[in-house]
């Protein structure tokens, strides 16, 4: 199996290279690799929760496709023509529009397949251990809340059990009222029983240390940078500067993020293993973003519009190609030598 | 090794002290058992252990504590954690991952222990507490007794050398409970781990304590000693002892097999044979062949069985034999496959709950999900409201609070009470439509002796009044003392019926302690014995 | 004030400015040029609004965490994201009108009763758990989490009266609560609004689209108010609708019980933690 981490940037190239284009042949391959390599690398028993990237397509699609046509009034092929007093909506609708939004759909699928794989290929324990070790904190609160979320719904059968055995029924929104307070009560109950136990085990010997205001300040100013040179890089002409004042904006939150955690000794039952495939699946994807990124020849047809009037779009192979970084996964998929 | 010192503590915004003046000694190694009723003050004692009494807690402490040569109030529980490992009563409340390594592993990781070294401990305390084939397991799929193992391996991984556990037992049943104090026993006798425990139910670890603690309450002093001579000073106590204090037997025996030959020389005249029962009283409830599937598997198989107005039937068995099962699909929670429920010739069988718990209360296993007023007048209130029966409530609300012994806690938050009285202000939110039938789901589960009397008490006036009980229990002495009759189901199916003489006698699991010593008598409780033996005290 | 309180403060107000400008961003861009070049650019400010949006998400947490976070409020907010994320499961499997999700209202009133620290967390975490568990987690988690976090940390500024109120004199409470509902229902909202802020640009396509170059503020103001108008007004308006009644139905009684729980555990024994006893003003925070 692979790391989380991996899958993590898997899904993100996927939205990087889906962003960067609006061709809709690049657009369908992207879906399709992405359909393949769910298929293959997490398949699931639940046949609707395979089915879920489809039905967002049959609904994102089209409903992108007539709302780029009726707002967009660009492109050659007129369909219909709506009157031009109508506000926004007023003007011809052509097929060049339709086209584009429908391709803005397949975009948007591929994203949210692309995040939906990242969902279930990744056990929930991992995702949290994803959390820097700054945030161990927020990893132990993320650690409860999944821990206690069955419990929660037992406890609201039980409840709800309890309820109907003095006569309550749930009628309207007021009826939920003896439900969610005793959700409510035991719930703050049972977090301070936990409180006890954590401090019990040793839990908050360190971390009830507060951090210095030498972080803070850095934090401060990497905050202003970041700003800064955001507002700058709008407004004014000094793209270089602006530029490299945001990267150093960003550079020093995550370095005091990085100083936090140090500050904050742990460790990690289940260390995490990287292994070869993980290696493999990153530089497939590093490919793939190499070849959308990266001013290469081919690159230009990622930029196809079907404006002013439609014609076919255009594919570079060696794009193609690249794009087949993305299926990476599927190879190491087949033996599953190493245990969670 | 631990020394209490003129201990006084008072709880922020309490009027009278927790613990009054406490001098206490636990020496090293010592299996000491903590006793006394309810709100005594024993929780409190065992949190001073580790300062989080008062660390965690707030308020006023006074004396001096100190465990192993370090002061917890001076430390704090953080501080103490590597010397004090401590086990809560809920074991569902004190976990934060959801795999048992992990779990264990927790404590570790907050210490920054390394990871070779984390490792060679969770195998440790995995290993000592026997949940090495449980290890991947997640928390949710464990019985209660596995869990509690689990804290306390996730307790024993920062190697501490003394285990306070505070009522372990008391949410588990017998044989759960009966596992997890093996482990202990056996974590004190190998490991020599002080192990420092609170506990309601005595007769199970009496016999491996190597010290007695008995708080009696306000105004009076904390006994500390050998068991045998404390439980001559107490009252509380089970039924053996009572036994044995009263006949004078010494040493005082503390388990059955003690008990025997003293019971073997007692003389008593050959007992009659059972009379019959007299007349069955009228059936007001039967259930005629119902049966039940969760998921496919039986849950309850052709159960048939009837109850009389007026009496009382213990339902008995082991985890999962079905027991609230039953109670569920008669108050029509659940809906059964098959078969009838027919209360006061009226079928129960596809109404809706709301309906039927007009005549039917259920007390469910926690009183808690019932509460969620602001005062306990205002849940009867609202149960009247819900059947819309305020303006002609079946029995005046003031009179049935007077019955609970609630009437001057009319106006107090439900919440705020304790775990007896917080039950009694559910069964009065069940039972103010004045039902013909009262079904209480494991009634006992985490009272102390006075609470069960004063249950007791409550349910002989209702029966008094008509209403038939039908209760689940795995508490075999509350079966002896108050059922008129006694079922046994095994895996969904009805495998004994009768009066508790002849069912509880029969079948050794469910003997009361006094029916093991005297076999072929009859007798099930100490009063029985001393009636029969003609040492009933005047 | 002391050194620390104005620099938490300045964190506070830079990484609003960040979201806020993230928000108005679309309209104040300057079309580049068009064609081509244009059109890969505008998704790249895309993404670095995202990253931008994240980065300040991350500093805002680093900061709150930084000051002491005992157990037993780590403890609290795990019970209570995990409730109210199991909130957002019959949101899920039950049809709900429009956008109406039952998870807001409770951010709001932790927030109100716990504070601004705690109700930024809640928020924040209230989305990523409940994205974890219904596997909605995306590149508009960050978002999310943002704008969520800042619902918990506004309604923390609202107190305006000791919560002990609230229990014996009824006569305030209303005023509260009816306060609290318009907060919802503003939020509810404004909160439609932030995150669909985050889809237009996909939705809508890249630069000349929807700003031909040359159209001023007003004209793309106008063209986002359309876009709202025809995808995510009714459904705002049904969350926030659903957040106001929810606060007016269930708000009093729940806010009864939380400072309950909060005058009896969190009263005293915290003396490094987050909240300040009862008896001083609100919540420790701000």
């Amino acid at each position: 199996m692979l790391d989380a981490r991996t899958w993590l940037f898997w899904a993100m190239t996927v939205l990087v290279i889906a962003s960067s284009t609006r061709n809709p042949l690049y657009a369908i391959l992207l879906l399709l690799i992405v359909t393949l390599v769910s298929a293959i690398c997490a398949p699931d028993q639940n046949r609707r929760a395979m089915l879920l990237p489809f039905r967002f397509a049959a609904t994102a699609v089209p409903l992108a496709a007539l709302f780029n046509a009726l707002t967009a009034h660009l492109g050659d092929t007129v369909l219909l023509r709506l009157p031009d007093w109508l506000p926004l909506l007023g003007g011809p609708l052509t097929l060049e529009s339709l086209l584009f939004g429908a391709t803005n759909g397949l975009v948007l699928t591929a994203i949210f397949g692309g995040f939906t794989l990242f969902n279930r290929a990744t056990p929930v324990r991992d995702l949290v251990q994803l959390a820097p070790r700054a945030f161990h904190e927020a990893g132990v609160v993320l650690s409860i809340a999944l821990t206690f979320v069955p419990q929660t719904t037992r406890s609201l059968a039980r409840i709800r059990e309890a309820q109907a055995v003095r006569g309550h029924r749930v009628r309207g929104l007021r009826d939920w009222l003896p439900i969610v307070v005793p959700l409510l009560v035991s719930g703050l109950e049972h977090s301070m029983g936990l409180a006890e136990a954590m401090v019990a085990r040793g839990y908050g010997a360190v971390s009830d240390r507060a951090q210095p205001l030498r972080s803070q300040a850095l934090l401060a100013l990497g905050l202003l940078m970041l700003l800064g040179g955001w507002l700058a890089w709008l407004f004014m002409p000094w793209k270089r500067a602006a530029l490299s004042g945001m990267i150093a904006g960003a550079g020093l939150i995550l370095a005091v993020l990085r100083l936090a955690g140090r500050a904050a000794p742990r460790t990690a039952y289940r260390p995490r293993r990287w292994s070869g495939r993980d290696t493999l699946t990153v530089l497939g994807c590093g490919l793939a973003l190499a070849v959308v990124l990266l001013p290469l020849p081919g690159r230009a047809t990622l930029a196809y519009a079907p404006y002013p009037r439609l014609s076919l779009p255009p594919f570079d192979p060696l794009v193609g190609l690249g794009l087949l970084g993305l299926l990476a996964p599927v190879t190491v998929s087949g033996s599953r030598a190493d245990h969670k | 090794m631990i020394h209490f010192n003129h201990l006084t503590y008072t709880y922020p915004g309490a009027s009278r002290p927790a613990l009054a003046d406490v001098t206490l000694r636990i020496a090293e190694g010592e299996f000491a058992l903590v006793a006394g009723p309810s709100g005594v003050g024993k929780s409190t004692l065992l949190r001073c252990l580790n300062g989080l009494v008062p660390h965690f807690t707030g308020g006023v402490l006074g004396g001096r504590v100190a465990v192993a040569g370090r002061d917890p109030v001076a430390e704090g529980p953080q501080a103490l954690s590597h010397v004090v490992g401590f086990v809560f009563q809920d074991p569902e409340s004190q976990f934060v991952v959801d795999r048992v390594e992990d779990e264990i592993a927790f404590a570790l990781e907050n210490a920054a222990v390394p990871p070779a070294e984390m490792r060679a401990r969770v195998e440790e305390a995995l290993d000592l507490l026997e949940l090495t084939s449980l290890r991947v397991r997640p928390l949710e799929s464990l019985s209660g007794g596995e869990k509690q193992r689990v804290v306390i391996a996730a307790a024993l991984v920062l190697r501490p050398r003394i285990l306070a556990l505070d009522e372990p037992t008391s949410q588990l049943d017998p044989q759960s409970a009966q596992d997890v104090l093996s482990a202990l026993v056996r974590l004190n006798r190998t490991l020599g781990l002080t192990i420092v425990l609170s506990e309601q139910r005595l007769e199970r670890i009496l016999p491996h304590a190597d010290r007695l603690i008995h708080l009696p309450g306000p105004g009076g002093p904390a006994l500390s000693g050998p068991p045998r001579q404390v439980l001559h000073q107490m009252d509380l106590i089970p039924p053996l002892v009572t036994l044995g204090k009263t006949l004078g037997w010494e040493p005082l025996p503390l388990t059955v097999e003690e008990g025997r030959c003293f019971a073997a020389k007692s003389q008593f005249p050959i007992p009659n044979p059972q009379p019959q029962i007299a007349n069955p009283p009228s059936p007001i409830l039967q259930v005629e062949g119902l049966s039940f599937n969760y998921n496919g598997t039986p849950a309850l198989r052709g159960v048939s069985l009837t109850l009389g107005k007026g009496e009382l039937v213990a339902l008995m068995g082991r985890n999962g034999s079905g027991k609230t099962t039953l109670l569920r699909c008669i108050v029509g929670l659940l809906r059964p496959r098959q078969g009838e429920v027919v209360l006061a010739g009226e079928s129960l069988v596809g109404q809706e709950t709301a309906d039927i718990c007009r005549n039917v209360g259920y007390l469910p296993q926690e009183p808690g999900a019932l509460l969620f007023a602001d005062t306990v007048a205002d849940e009867l209130a609202i149960t009247l409201r819900n059947h819309g029966m305020t303006n002609s409530p079946p029995i005046a609300p003031a009179d049935l609070l007077t019955r609970l012994g609630l009437s001057d806690l009319a106006a107090s938050y439900p919440r705020d009470l304790s775990v007896g009285q917080r039950q009694r202000v559910a069964l009065g939110a069940v039972t103010v439509t004045r039902p013909r039938l009262l079904l209480l789901d494991e009634p006992t589960r985490g009272l102390d002796y006075p609470a069960k009397r004063e249950l007791t008490r409550l349910l002989r006036e209702w029966q008094a009044d008509g209403t038939g009980v039908l209760l689940t229990t795995h508490d075999v002495e509350l079966a002896a003392q108050a059922a008129d009759r006694v079922v046994i189901l095994d895996q969904g199916a009805v495998v004994a019926d009768g009066s508790p003489a002849q069912v509880l006698t029969a079948s050794p699991p469910f003997a009361p302690q006094v029916a093991c010593l005297f076999p072929d008598t009859g007798w099930l409780t100490a009063r029985d014995a001393l009636a029969g033996l003609g040492r009933l005290p005047a | 004030m002391s050194v620390r309180r104005i620099v938490g403060g300045a964190i506070y107000a830079l990484s609003a400015a960040i979201g806020v400008l993230a928000f108005v961003y679309p309209f104040l861009f300057d079309a580049q040029a068009g064609g081509s070049i244009g059109a890969a650019h505008s998704q790249d400010a895309v993404l670095a609004t995202t990253a931008l949006v994240g980065l300040s998400l991350v500093a805002l947490l680093v900061e709150l965490q930084g000051q002491a976070i005992s157990a037993k409020t780590v403890a609290l907010l795990g019970v209570l994201v995990a409730i109210t994320s199991t909130l957002r499961f019959i949101e899920v499997a039950v049809p709900m009108p429009g956008g109406f999700s039952p998870i807001f209202a409770p951010i709001i009133l932790a927030g109100y009763v716990f504070g601004s620290r705690f109700g930024f967390l809640m928020g924040a975490f209230t989305l990523l758990v409940s994205g974890l568990i219904t596997g909605g987690v995306g590149p508009w988690l960050p978002y999310q989490m943002f704008a969520a976090g800042w619902i918990g940390l506004t309604a923390g500024w609202l107190k305006i009266s000791n919560l002990r109120s609230l229990i014996s004199t009824p006569g305030y409470w209303r005023l509260e609560i009816a306060l609290l509902s318009i907060f919802a229902f503003i939020w509810g909202l404004l909160y439609g609004a932030i995150i669909n802020l985050y889809f237009w640009p996909f939705a809508v396509g890249p630069v000349e689209q929807s700003w031909t170059s040359g159209i001023g503020l007003g004209e793309t103001l106008a063209r986002y108010a359309a876009f709202y108008a025809v995808t995510s007004l009714g459904w705002d308006v049904a969350r926030a609708v659903g957040n106001a009644s929810l606060i007016l139905l269930l708000g009093a009684p729940t806010v009864r019980v939380l400072a309950r729980f909060r005058r009896r555990f969190y009263f005293e024994t915290d003396p490094k933690g987050f909240l300040k006893p009862l008896g001083s003003r609100g919540s420790a925070d701000a």
